[in-house]
């Protein structure tokens, strides 16, 4: 009983700015539910909340899933968007790509990658110009 | 834990109209009477607004015992002083408080909302990483925050209410020690004085709601002319209404204060959730109330919200504090009296395991309780939501049976079995071969 892991995914409309934020509100919902420390829900939560804008404003919409083991989470984020041509470019704070008008309401700062790696204990990006991109978080349980 | 919420059984008619106003889906129907659940409760008082038959209200101290007492001290809360016509400035009122032989603290008070606000400003402005901070004043928003958004705990002023610190100065500057009694407009500031968050035990011993000391004094009909009353600062006073606070911490900022208030439960929430997502960047100060326009709005009040507030419009407010005022509030201020005593630490929910595989385990049947479930969560089962009633399914706590939607589909199931069963024919009355046979 309860040796597989528990996963939550969730669908990500393109350009869909007014469900920002719910899929990071129901991932923490359910690590509440599981007991985890509060401060892992925070990086976890913050880690989906950037995954969801950059499939949102660079992704043109895509795939996140948050799989729950007993000692670790990961989550994954996946689009079918234009890639990233340079992924080092990408993880400098304030580099960014995305529109003026993605900026004019408050996002696009170039803090999402930055974000994602400061509270993941691992991170990975798969990504190829014209393929999309995945990503895939990792936060750890610490023992006691 | 809950302390300022009071359900009356005998009133209940099991409507279940509040299940559904509880931010924290705190309360429960079971068998025909309303229940609540302390570990989620954060005494907002949403329930007593949604509640049409008075069965659940604030929590009072014996008002009727308390007041016999000589020389009784109230703290009363700045919303009390615009709460009737009648005395329709704040220095009448507490005029009728002392008519009354009531001791007022409204003194200490003003020099204690001085110095919280002094004493923010300070923080604020050497803030840097925890920008924005978070008001401390409204006990119900620090329970929401310790529930559902324990990441900005951080962020919470680490001072403490001055309806707290001004019974610490009284204290400590008349030697007195009589037990104090908060006039509070909401549930939530009686649970500062039985369940403090912060520090361990409350300054203050006994609280009753506004509305009942109001009432009291307007059956006695006090004449006043605020001719006896020293004036009082108006400062304090407007910490009742959204904005208050915020703008007096900004009266002891020399450069710009950013900072934004909001009021009511809805406003506080989105607020809250913008925060936590990162998006407030630049505002140093967030103002949150629980309850619509501020204090006077609170579920303890005996006035118009609006009235109220009209009075309060026409407070005039000196924002500059004597040099006096200025002298006191340093001396305090570097006593440490306005300080949180302790850290404000989230407030863990019971998880629905506290081994993390059978909980994943739990929360697979959960989720499969639920997909089963209707989803319009209409409140017939007691719970708030199909997705409580899931929950306390697999904590124990409820039955699928209890969904009326579920009820009917087993009903039908049972009827059809019942049917197909009232067409079998016993095998004694069997027709066929066997007779012709024999």
């Amino acid at each position: 009983m309860g040796q597989e892991p528990y996963v939550e995914e969730y669908a990500i409309q393109a350009g869909d700015f007014s469900a920002i934020g719910e899929a990071s509100t129901k991932f923490k919902a359910t690590l509440k539910m599981l007991g985890i420390a509060s401060d892992l829900v925070r990086r976890a939560s913050v880690i989906a909340y950037e995954s969801e804008m950059n499939a949102l404003i660079h992704g043109g919409g895509g795939m996140l899933r948050m799989t729950v083991h007993d000692d670790h989470l990961v989550i994954e984020a996946s689009d079918s968007g234009p890639g990233i041509p340079d992924v080092q470019l990408a993880m400098q704070e304030g580099y960014s790509t995305a529109t003026d008008e993605i900026r004019e309401l408050g996002f696009g700062a170039g803090m999402g990658l930055p974000n994602i790696q400061r509270n993941a204990d691992a991170m990975e990006i798969d990504t190829e110009v014209g393929r999309g991109t995945r990503l895939r978080a990792t936060v750890a349980f610490k023992q006691g | 834990m809950s302390g300022g919420i009071k359900i009356t059984e005998s009133r209940c008619r099991g409507c279940a109209n509040c299940i559904r106003s509880c931010p924290t889906e705190a309360l429960r129907v079971i068998d025909g009477v309303v229940r609540l659940l302390p570990d989620l409760c954060i005494d907002c008082g949403e329930c007593i607004r949604s509640c049409k038959d008075r069965a659940i209200t604030v929590n009072d101290d014996e008002w009727d015992l308390i007041k016999t007492r000589e020389g009784l001290v109230l703290m009363a809360d700045p919303a009390f002083y615009v709460q009737v016509g009648a005395y329709s400035r704040p220095r009448l009122m507490m005029e009728a408080l002392e008519s009354h032989g009531y001791n007022d603290l409204s003194e200490w008070a003003s020099l204690a909302f001085d110095l919280s606000a002094f004493a923010s400003a300070k923080i604020i402005r050497e803030g840097g990483e925890n920008l924005p901070y978070i008001s401390t004043y409204c006990p119900a928003v620090i329970r929401l925050i310790q529930m559902n958004y324990p990441e900005l705990v951080g962020r919470i002023l680490p001072v403490e209410s001055p309806l707290e610190t001004a019974v610490t100065i009284w204290r400590e500057e008349t030697g007195a020690k009589e037990n104090v009694t908060l006039v509070s407009p909401c549930p939530a500031k009686a649970t500062l004085v039985r369940n403090p968050v912060g520090r361990k035990r409350s300054s203050l011993e006994y609280v009753v709601s506004v509305r009942t000391v109001i009432r009291d004094m307007l059956a006695c009909n006090v004449k006043v002319t605020g001719a006896k009353t020293r004036p009082v600062s108006g400062r304090w006073l407007l910490w009742s209404t959204s904005g208050g606070e915020a703008r007096h911490i900004a009266s002891f900022f020399d450069k710009g204060f950013t900072s934004i208030s909001v009021s009511g439960l809805r406003n506080t929430q989105d607020l809250l959730n913008e925060l936590e997502l990162g998006r407030l960047s630049g505002v140093d100060f967030i103002e949150c109330r629980a309850c619509d326009l501020g204090c006077f709005g609170g579920t303890g009040t005996y006035e118009s919200r609006f009235l109220s507030q009209l009075r309060l419009n026409n407070i005039d407010a000196e924002w500059m504090p004597s040099s006096e005022e200025m002298e006191r509030i340093r001396h305090w201020h570097d006593r440490g009296v306005w300080e949180l005593a302790a850290p404000v630490v989230p407030r863990e929910r019971l998880p629905l395991s506290k081994d993390i595989k059978e909980a994943m385990a739990k929360l697979r049947e959960m989720d499969a309780i639920y997909a089963d479930l209707p989803h319009i969560d209409c409140g017939a089962c007691g719970r708030p939501s199909c997705r409580a009633l899931a929950e306390d399914i697999v904590r124990g706590q409820g039955d699928v049976s209890d969904c009326v939607f579920k009820m009917r589909e087993r009903i039908t199931q049972l009827s059809e079995e019942i049917q197909c069963l009232s067409s079998k024919l016993p095998h004694t009355l069997h027709t066929g071969r066997k007779r012709r046979r024999s």
